[in-house]
C-alpha cells in the first residue's frame, strides 16, 4: 500500500511537469503593455492579425492610447517611472528619451544577431544613431516611417499644403493655382456665386485650426509660401554655407500672409469661430463638406477625407496645392515651390523599448522576424485569399477588399494598425523575391491607386492631364543634410519656445480679426513682443541645425 | 441668577485652584478611548498631508537640465525657481485670473445654491421637489469635457445664445463669447453654476431640515408671511453652515479649477484664462521642471493658509462660527 501511495505521489509530482517539458518548444506567453502617443481605438478582441502574432510569438498586447495632452501624459509617466514595455512618445519622444525611459537598442541590434533590422537601419544610420553624453553610439527608436526601399514613390501630398475642394477648381474651369492671390481669388469667386451648398448650409471659405499642437495650421504657412519645406518654426537658407536659420514669423516677409488673411476675414471668407473651435469640431466641419479651403497637413484631416469618400461626396474632398507668395509680396522675386521632400526617416518617432521591459530580446527578435516579407505582407496587405490575391506575380485587391481597407470597423478586426503603425516597417518597393516590383504598401500599388479611383477623381485628373495628385506640386526635392528642422530637439530653449508659441497663438488670430486700419500698428507691436523669445529660439536652432549637418556629413 | 453660580464657572475656578500638569493628564485619562480612536486619522493626516511636504525641498533644486535629472542629479539652486516665477509677468496674471474666477465662482455658486435651496424648501409637493433636485444635480456627474463641448456649441457665434439674444433684439451682431477675454471669467462662472448648483444645494437643504418647525409656526402666529419666514427663520438657520462653507472655500480660493480653463481657454483669451495651475502645467510639469512646479505649489499653499487664517480671524471677530 505504501509503495502504491509512493508511486502515485511521484506521478502526481511529475505529471504537471510533462506539459511544461513539451511546451518548451514554444515561447512562454507574455503580455506587453503598449503606449501610443496619439489617440486611437482599441482593436477588436477577435482581431485576426493579433491572433496570428499570439500564435507565432506568444505575445499579446495591452494598448493604451493618448487621451488628453501628450506632454502632460508623458510627464506623469516619467515622474512615476510608470513605463509601458513598448513606448511611443508621439511627437514628444524627446521627453521620454531625456527622461531616461528608453533602452539603447544598439545593445541588441547588430549585423550578426539581427541582420534584417540592421539592413533596415543601415542606409540611414548617420541620421539615426546618436551620441549620448559619454559619446557612446545610441539608438532609442527605430523610425516608424521613412526608411524607404528603392526609388521614392510620391503619389499624393501627405504633408503640409494649401488645400482646396475639388468642386471649386471644377467650377472655375480647372485652373492651375500657384500663388496665394490666385488661391484666394478663386475661393472668393466661388463663394460669391455659391454662398451655400445644395442643402442650404453656408460655405466657409477658409478654415484655420488653432487648437493646441495643431496650431501649425496657423503658424507654419509662411515658410512654404517662401518656397521652403516643413522646417517647423524656422526658415533655413540652404544656399548659404552656414545654413542661415531664423524664425520667420517675426520677419517682414511674414506680414503679407496675415495681412491677406485679415482682408479675407473682412470679406467674410474666414469665420471667427475658427479660432475657438477644437479639433473634433474642425473635423466635423470638414466632413460636412462646407469648408472650401484650409492650410493643413493631409494626415491631419484623414478622417474627414475618409468620411467624405464614404458619403460619396467626392467633389467635396481636397486637392493639395503648393502655393507661394506672389512676386508683389517679395520684392518681385519669383519663388519656386518646395512642398514635397525626398524621403527621410521619421527620426525619434515610433516605438522604443522602455527600461521597465522585462524581455527586450523577445521584442527585438519579434521585430526581426516581422521584417520578413511574409510578415510585412501580413501587416500591409493582410491574409492572402482573404484580403488580397496574387495574379501573375502582382499583389491585387478586389473592389470589396479595397473598400474594407477604408472601413475603420473592419480594420479594428482585421488589421494590426495600433501595433504596426509605430513599429519598424519596410516601405517603398519590394526589391527581391517573387513579389519584386510590387509595393510594400497597397496605397502605393499602381493597380490599386488607379484601378480603385472613383470616376469623379479620374475625370477630375484628366481635365488637368495629370495621372496622380502629386502632379499638382513639384516632384520631391532632395533634402538638405539636416533633414527637416521640425524634428530637431529644442529642449534647452523650451521655455522660450513655449513663450514664442503662446504669443503667436494669441496675437495671430487677433491680427487676422483686427480693424484693417490698425493692422500695421498691431503687427509692429506683435513683432516687438515676440522678438526676445524668437531670437533665443532662432539662435539655438541655428546651432542645432549646424550640429545636425556636421553629424550627418561627418560619416 | 446671580445667586446660583453656573456649573461652568465652578469648574473654571477649581481648575485655577489646581494648576499644573495634573489637569492635562486627568483629561487624558478620562478621554483615552477617544484619543485612541483618533489615532488612525492622525496617522492619515501625517502620512498623506504632512509627510509629502518633504517634497517642498524640490522647490530649491535645479531641474532644468533634463539629462542630469534623468541621472538623478538635481543640485540645490537657492531661490532661483522663485526668482524665475516672480520675474514672469504672466505668473502674476495667472494669480489675478485664478483669484477673479474663484471669487466669481464663490459668489455665483453660493448665492445660486442658497437661492435654489430656499426655493426648494418652500415647495410642499414632494414629487416636484425631488424631480427638481435630481435634475439640477445631474450635471455634477457629467465630465467637464462634455460640459465644455456643449458650452462651445451653445456660445458659438451662430449658437443658441446668440440667436436668442438676436431674436429678442438685445444685440445687433452676434457676440464672440468664446474669443473675447472680457467674457471668459463670467462664462466660467455660468458654466460652473449650471454644473454644480444642484450638488451644492444638498448641504443647505439638509441644514434647513434641521430647523425646528416650531420656529416657523411661532413666526406664522406672530404674523410673518412667507417672505418674512424665509428672512427671519430659514436664512438665520443656515447661517452657521454658510459661514463654515465660506471659510473652507476661501482656503480653496487659489484653486479656481483647472479643467474648464484648460479646455475652453488658451489662444485668444489666454490673458484671462491662464490660471496658476495651467501656468505650472505649461512651464513646470510639461517641461518636467519639478522645481518650478513645486515652487508655485508652495507659494499657493502659503497664500491659501494666509487667506484661510484671515477669514477665520475675521469670522471670530464678528462673533460667527470658526473653523479653528
Amino acid at each position: 500500500m505504501k509503495r502504491i501511495l509512493a508511486v502515485l505521489l511521484t506521478l502526481a509530482l511529475i505529471l504537471p511537469l510533462v506539459p511544461m517539458a513539451l511546451a518548451d518548444e514554444t515561447l512562454e506567453p507574455i503580455t506587453l503593455t503598449v503606449f501610443r502617443g496619439d489617440p486611437g481605438d482599441q482593436p477588436a478582441e477577435d482581431n485576426k492579425i493579433y491572433k496570428l502574432i499570439e500564435e507565432k510569438f506568444g505575445v499579446k498586447f495591452e494598448f493604451e492610447f493618448l487621451a488628453g495632452n501628450l506632454d502632460e501624459t508623458l510627464g506623469l509617466k516619467i515622474f512615476g517611472q510608470d513605463y509601458p514595455d513598448l513606448f511611443d512618445g508621439g511627437n514628444s519622444a524627446d521627453l521620454i528619451i531625456d527622461g531616461g525611459a528608453l533602452i539603447n537598442l544598439l545593445d541588441y541590434i547588430s549585423p550578426e544577431k539581427t541582420p534584417r533590422l540592421w539592413a533596415h537601419i543601415e542606409p540611414q544610420k548617420a541620421r539615426l544613431i546618436e551620441k549620448d553624453e559619454e559619446g557612446n553610439d545610441v539608438l532609442y527608436i527605430i523610425p516608424n516611417y521613412g526608411l524607404v526601399e528603392g526609388e521614392q514613390i510620391a503619389l499624393t501630398v501627405g504633408g503640409p499644403a494649401f488645400f482646396i475642394q475639388k468642386q471649386v477648381l471644377a467650377w472655375a474651369g480647372y485652373p492651375k493655382i500657384k500663388t496665394l492671390n490666385q488661391y484666394f481669388d478663386v475661393l472668393e469667386a466661388f463663394l460669391k456665386e455659391n454662398p451655400t451648398d445644395a442643402n442650404g448650409n453656408p460655405y466657409i471659405g477658409f478654415d484655420i485650426l488653432c487648437e493646441d499642437w495643431r496650431h501649425f495650421c496657423l503658424i507654419n504657412p509662411v515658410q512654404h509660401l517662401m518656397g521652403r519645406p516643413n522646417d517647423g518654426e524656422v526658415l533655413i537658407d540652404v544656399s548659404t554655407p552656414d545654413y542661415h536659420t531664423e524664425t520667420f514669423i517675426d520677419k517682414p516677409y511674414a506680414k503679407p500672409y496675415y495681412k491677406k488673411l485679415n482682408e479675407e476675414f473682412h470679406k467674410g471668407l474666414i469665420s471667427r469661430d475658427t479660432f475657438t473651435m477644437n479639433y473634433d469640431q474642425y473635423i466635423a466641419q470638414l466632413s460636412s463638406g462646407t469648408v472650401l479651403g484650409m492650410f493643413d497637413q493631409a494626415w491631419d484631416f484623414g478622417t474627414a477625407t475618409a468620411a467624405l469618400n464614404d458619403a460619396k461626396m467626392f467633389e467635396n474632398t481636397y486637392v493639395a496645392l503648393g502655393l507661394v507668395y506672389d512676386p508683389e509680396y517679395v520684392d518681385g522675386k519669383e519663388i519656386e515651390e518646395h512642398y514635397l521632400n525626398g524621403s527621410l526617416p521619421n527620426v525619434r518617432r515610433g516605438f522604443g523599448i522602455s527600461v521597465n521591459c522585462q524581455c527586450p530580446e523577445r521584442i527585438i527578435a519579434m521585430w526581426e522576424e516581422m521584417l520578413s516579407e511574409e510578415w510585412q505582407l501580413i501587416f500591409n496587405w493582410g491574409i492572402e485569399g482573404e484580403d488580397y490575391y496574387v495574379e501573375n506575380g502582382r499583389l491585387l485587391m478586389t473592389q470589396e477588399q479595397y473598400n474594407n481597407t477604408n472601413d475603420n470597423t473592419w480594420k479594428l478586426k482585421n488589421k494590426a494598425d495600433a501595433f504596426f503603425q509605430s513599429s519598424p516597417k519596410r516601405q517603398g518597393w519590394i526589391l527581391e523575391g517573387e513579389y519584386a516590383g510590387n509595393c510594400w504598401e497597397p496605397a502605393n500599388q499602381d493597380e490599386i491607386v488607379f484601378g480603385m479611383m472613383n470616376d469623379y477623381d479620374k475625370d477630375f485628373l484628366s481635365h488637368y492631364g495629370f495621372s496622380k495628385w502629386a502632379d499638382f506640386v513639384n516632384p520631391p526635392i532632395e533634402l538638405a543634410p539636416y533633414g527637416e528642422a521640425w524634428q530637431i530637439n529644442y529642449n534647452p530653449v523650451e521655455v522660450e519656445h513655449t513663450d514664442f508659441l503662446n504669443i503667436q497663438d494669441q496675437r495671430l488670430p487677433e491680427l487676422i480679426m483686427c480693424d484693417p486700419a490698425e493692422f500695421d500698428a498691431k503687427w509692429d507691436a506683435f513683432v516687438e513682443e515676440i522678438t526676445p523669445s524668437a531670437t533665443a529660439f532662432g539662435n539655438y536652432m541655428q546651432q542645432a541645425v549646424l550640429e545636425e549637418v556636421a553629424k550627418v556629413l561627418g560619416d | 441668577m446671580a445667586v446660583n453660580t453656573p456649573p461652568a464657572e465652578t469648574a473654571a475656578v477649581s481648575r485655577k485652584l489646581r494648576p499644573g500638569k495634573t489637569g492635562f493628564f486627568r483629561t487624558l485619562g478620562r478621554q483615552w478611548q477617544m484619543l485612541l480612536m483618533s489615532v488612525p486619522m492622525l496617522l492619515y493626516v501625517l502620512l498623506f498631508n504632512y509627510a509629502p511636504m518633504w517634497g517642498w525641498i524640490n522647490a530649491f533644486r535645479d531641474y532644468t537640465n533634463k539629462k542630469n535629472v534623468a541621472r538623478g542629479i538635481t543640485p540645490f539652486n537657492g531661490m532661483a525657481n522663485f526668482e524665475w516665477l516672480f520675474s514672469r509677468p504672466d505668473f502674476f496674471q495667472s494669480i489675478r485670473n485664478t483669484l477673479a474666477m474663484s471669487l466669481i465662482n464663490l459668489v455665483f455658486g453660493t448665492v445660486s445654491a442658497i437661492l435654489l435651496a430656499v426655493l426648494l424648501n418652500e415647495v410642499r409637493n414632494r414629487g416636484f421637489k425631488r424631480t427638481v433636485q435630481t435634475v439640477t444635480y445631474l450635471p455634477h456627474f457629467l465630465s467637464m469635457v462634455i460640459v465644455v463641448s456643449m458650452a462651445q456649441n451653445i456660445f458659438a457665434s451662430s449658437g443658441p445664445v446668440n440667436q436668442l439674444l438676436l431674436s429678442l433684439g438685445i444685440i445687433r451682431d452676434p457676440v464672440f463669447w468664446l474669443g473675447e477675454g472680457k467674457y471668459f471669467w463670467w462664462l466660467v462662472g455660468v458654466i460652473n453654476v449650471w454644473k454644480e448648483v444642484g450638488w451644492s444645494t444638498i448641504i443647505y437643504i439638509s441644514a434647513m431640515t434641521a430647523i425646528d418647525p416650531c420656529l416657523y409656526e411661532a413666526a406664522s402666529i406672530d404674523g410673518a408671511g412667507r417672505f418674512n419666514r424665509i428672512l427671519h427663520v430659514t436664512l438665520p438657520g443656515i447661517r452657521s453652515t454658510f459661514v463654515i462653507l465660506l471659510i473652507m472655500n476661501i482656503g480653496h480660493l487659489l484653486e479656481a479649477g483647472f479643467e474648464i480653463q484648460y479646455l475652453l481657454g488658451g489662444g485668444l483669451v489666454r490673458d484671462y484664462s491662464t490660471t496658476i495651475d495651467i501656468f505650472v502645467l505649461e512651464y513646470g510639469t510639461e517641461k518636467l521642471n519639478i522645481g518650478v512646479a513645486t515652487a508655485a505649489g508652495m507659494f499657493k499653499s502659503i497664500v491659501a493658509i494666509i487667506l484661510l487664517a484671515g477669514a477665520n480671524f475675521i469670522s471670530r471677530r464678528l462673533g460667527e462660527e470658526t473653523l479653528i
